[in-house]
């Protein structure tokens, strides 16, 4: 009797010491500071005022683990960044709890490829799991809430006070691919079904249906003016080893024999009129899966050029043979052909000879095969899971391997990311230091890896534009119009003037909310926090906007081949010219925390300077080429999709440093606010979508009304367009500069190679000749005046 | 009115070494029980992840024990310098009226004393920081 007393008396006041302990615990989460991709920017807009995580008593973002007790897996799990994220899920502070947040950290998402774990579970166990993609920042806070839940039923005391028995932080099992999960990324129960795509991508797949449809032939252009000279002298002077291309649909284009293209290339860039200063973009094509084998050699290395004088391009495609074929450097002709040989090597297994340091870029170092060939599975669910075993195993390389020489014996070799606050994602510095001076910077980018190329190969041309969204997440909408464009020059797509202004107006939308984002971080970085909760206010008003016209929020894959998806909706216009009357005070109001702030300058001005000279020659885009004072922006430079018709300026700076930067980033925010200001004045009537409806997704009304539409429909929005054999490259000023797609046809319903061109890969590139010499304090003021973006860079 | 003799009115020096030994008792009673408290109710998983220091996600590369650059222990050294110097003219401004012209003229010495030495690091480049480029 007595016994049982006491031991009913123990029990009570275990339940009241849980109670006790859990209520604390609930409210007091210290979430960690870790993004890995798009959800973190809902994650953070949760912080930010209109959301305001701190009423959940979750608001202490830590930037270490050691100080945090939830990991909110935000994005997509990269197999490179794996081992990282299960390093800091265990070197976080007991007990610990962790939300997946987004569709892809929690199966792969949309993301069925084989850079990407299909899902967080596999490596950790996982307490909740917040669906979306991204999820909401509300959803995020119905996560937290049910976290809260989950903590409160816990029953903590017994083990916090050593007796047996007790439950606290995450304890269910991880799971096993295949085995305690379901493989399939539709969930379980669709095994009887094939996966979509897999049975039509070449070379397995021969009878396309798409061959019974007629299509026209490719756009073809005529080649005018200083592109007919220069074909002319090129014949001339090289003979037999070039030959231009005769059909083209949207530049000149010179075939080149393997060992003449760097005498070429030279003479392009020093000698020719007008010189092509800058290589635009390098890439390669494998052509093993062509449905003409024939015709086309084993691969394909594609240099793009682009020429500041003319504003013109070029395209030389030179042909390589062999399984494994091995071409010479043009490192020496331009140093920031470096990342872009060492990418094709990594993703097409093409060797440069006399290439400074020809290792992987994107892939981790052991990784195995080139994806991109077309005889490498695409989806991750065709290679073996990735199991926890493979976590602990492959880890990111040493820093000292990437540090030369005596250096890394007598100073200080410090990792700054892939988790860090200041990298703006999974970016990994290694650094050198002398005392606080850096003396020498390397990166190892590729921890954001989402294979976009590869899955371009397996979506039919309607269903990348999802894709296209996620290349830069904070550019949203602005992310669809080079692809689109580039999809619409090939097909010789005309795309009516409302579509075209529609598309302007949002692509703007999307630069003012993404140099808002900026203007926020980049306080933050040099250490003011305020900027954060202001401008978050006008990005919500702009995301407000956004959603009343398209229904999503960061991305909405609004823009279509032929036009856009739907017509704006009633109390567009009102809600855009409330934005257009309130935001330039709200701007001024910004400016005045920020543009004379002796702490911001004293941060900013004449650190990380570069060049004019130095700028043009690595390919850098977007606002930091023009920080270096040259005019040059494609909206002006080479129009689209109507921008002629617009009235704005170029704003540039001629210092080319921190600060100047700054100062361009918010002058384009006033200029695109007079885009907006004009599209949304001068709308103009008429349809939102192509009357051809050939390769387009009919309007709705018609599909609804009309058998030939119907028809259309279902080819289009099944197995897709057959775009005609060709291809085609089209480039847009994007928030972060210029961001291309050049798409290559098999006549199919889906593209046989898709390269983007981000302007993340080459602003970086440049790093070291502004951080080297500067102190430790500076990287993190020059890594945020860049405004890169992961996702662009890595692809 | 007799005069107040100063003695009464500032307490005697009296040491109550059983207050001051309760005192201390407690103190470190106080102190104990919060880090046994903190040590065994805060739960400990020592696997060798957990041991490993942070360094952003990453494996670290060599040894923090380095040989720091030299501004580091010269900004150091100046600092205690002045710093300690700073206790001599605090000690002297309580005393001023006491000490008078005198003690006026010796602090006025030693000020201008240590003016010189700032001159005279300044001029060497003892105050220089940040990267060398932008030293030159």
């Amino acid at each position: 009797m007595g016994a049982g007393r006491a031991k009913d008396l123990k029990g009570r006041l275990l339940n009241n010491a849980d109670l006790l302990i859990n209520w604390s615990r609930k409210y007091s989460l210290w979430p960690m500071f870790f993004g890995l991709s798009c959800c973190f920017v809902e994650e953070a807009a949760a912080f930010t005022s209109r959301y305001d995580l701190a009423r959940f008593g979750a608001e202490v973002l830590r930037p270490s683990p050691r100080q945090a007790d939830l990991l909110i897996v935000s994005g997509t799990l990269f197999k490179k960044i794996a081992p990282v994220v299960l390093r800091l899920y265990e070197q976080m502070a007991e007990p610990k709890w962790v939300m997946s947040m987004g569709s892809c950290s929690n199966c792969g998402g949309m993301y069925d490829v084989y850079s990407v774990v299909q899902g967080v579970d596999q490596i950790l166990p996982v307490d909740i799991y917040i669906p979306g993609c991204p999820p909401r920042p509300e959803a995020l806070l119905q996560g937290l809430v049910m976290l809260q839940e989950k903590i409160g039923a816990e029953k903590p005391s017994r083990s916090v006070l050593h007796l047996k028995g007790g439950t606290q932080g995450s304890q269910k099992p991880i799971l096993v691919d295949g085995q305690t999960k379901s493989r399939d990324p539709r969930g379980p129960g669709m095994e009887g079904t094939v996966i979509r795509g897999t049975s039509v991508v070449p070379p397995e797949f021969q009878d396309s249906r798409a061959d019974l449809m007629w299509t026209p032939p490719p756009r073809q252009i005529e080649l005018i003016g200083p592109d007919k000279n220069l074909a002319a002298v090129l014949a001339n002077r090289f003979g037999e080893t070039v030959r231009i291309s005769p059909r083209v649909s949207d530049m000149l284009t010179i075939q080149v024999a393997p060992d003449r293209v760097k005498d070429i290339l030279l003479f392009l860039k020093s000698e020719a009129t007008p010189k092509y200063k800058r290589l635009d973009d390098l890439t390669a094509i494998d052509e093993s899966a062509r449905r003409e084998r024939a015709a086309y050699p084993d691969y394909t290395l594609v240099y793009q050029l682009l020429s500041f004088e003319s504003g013109g391009r070029l395209r030389l495609k030179v042909p390589l043979t062999g399984r494994d074929p091995v071409t010479r450097s043009v490192t020496d002709i331009w140093p920031s052909a470096d990342w872009y040989e060492r990418e094709v090597f990594d993703l097409f297994g093409i060797r440069f000879e006399g290439h400074p340091n020809l290792r992987r870029i994107l892939m981790p170092h052991d990784w195995e095969g080139y994806p991109l060939r077309k005889s490498y599975p695409g989806r991750a669910t065709e290679i073996p899971p990735y199991t926890l075993e493979e976590a602990r195993r492959q880890q990111p390389l040493d820093g000292g391997i990437f540090v030369e020489g005596s250096a890394a014996e007598h100073q200080l070799v410090l990792n700054v990311g892939p988790h860090h606050v200041s990298t703006h994602g999974l970016m990994r510095y290694i650094v050198t230091l002398e005392g606080e001076e850096i003396t020498s910077l390397e990166m190892d980018i590729g921890y954001h890896h989402r294979a976009a190329e590869k899955i371009a190969e397996r979506q039919t041309w309607h269903q990348f534009i999802p894709y296209t969204d996620r290349v830069d997440y904070l550019a949203g909408a602005a992310n669809n119009l080079p692809y689109v464009l580039a999809v619409e020059t090939l097909a010789g797509i005309q795309v009516p003037e409302r579509a075209q202004v529609i598309r302007v107006m949002l692509s703007e939308f999307f630069r003012l909310s993404n140099h808002l984002v900026f203007f926020a971080t980049y306080a933050h970085d040099v250490g003011a926090m305020t900027p954060n909760f202001y401008t978050f206010r006008e990005r919500e008003m702009i995301l407000d906007i956004v959603e009343l016209i398209t229904g999503g929020r960061l991305h909405p894959s609004w823009f279509r081949l032929g036009g856009v998806a739907a017509d704006l909706p009633d109390g567009w216009k009102e809600a855009v010219d409330r934005f257009v009357r309130i935001f330039p005070s709200r701007l001024m109001e910004y400016e005045t925390l920020i543009r004379k702030n002796p702490i911001f300058k004293a941060r900013t001005v004449g650190i990380g300077r570069l060049s004019l000279d130095e700028a043009m020659d690595w390919g850098v885009t977007g606002p930091n080429l023009r920080a270096c004072g040259l005019p040059w922006d494609l909206r002006k430079k080479t129009p689209y999709s109507g921008y002629e018709n617009f009235d704005f300026e170029i704003p540039t700076a001629g210092e080319g440093d921190c600060y100047a930067r700054y100062l361009v980033r918010v002058e384009e925010m006033r200029q695109s606010l007079r885009i907006i200001e004009q599209a949304a004045a001068n709308m103009p009537a008429g349809r939102y979508m192509t009357e051809d409806y050939r390769f387009v997704i009919p309007q709705r009304k018609d599909m609804l009304k009309d058998i030939e539409s119907l028809i259309h429909h279902f080819i289009n929005v099944t197995r897709g367009p057959k775009i005609p054999r060709g291809e085609a490259y089209a480039a847009c000023e994007i928030p972060r500069g210029e961001q291309g797609y050049y798409v290559v046809s098999d006549g199919l319903g889906y593209s046989y190679r898709t390269r983007i061109r981000g302007p993340g890969f080459a602003n970086i590139q440049v790093m070291p000749l502004m951080v080297v010499g500067a102190t430790i304090a500076d990287l993190i003021a020059i890594c945020g005046s860049l405004d890169y973006i992961l996702p662009d860079i890595d692809r | 009115m007799q005069p107040v003799a100063i003695e009464s009115v500032l307490s005697p020096w009296e040491p109550g070494i059983f207050s001051l030994t309760l005192y201390a008792i407690l103190v470190l009673a106080f102190v104990a029980s919060q880090l046994f408290l903190a040590s065994w109710l805060g739960e400990k998983k020592k696997t060798r992840e957990k041991l490993r220091p942070y360094e952003c996600g990453i494996i670290p590369t060599g040894t923090a024990r380095l040989r720091y650059p030299v501004p580091f222990y010269m900004v150091a050294i100046f600092f205690l310098l002045f710093d300690v110097e700073g206790a001599y003219i605090f000690t002297w401004a309580i005393a001023w009226e006491k000490l008078g012209w005198s003690g006026w003229l010796q602090i006025s010495f030693f000020i201008v004393l240590l003016l010189l030495g700032l001159v005279y690091i300044w001029n060497k480049g003892g105050l220089e920081w940040g990267p060398a480029a932008q030293k030159i």
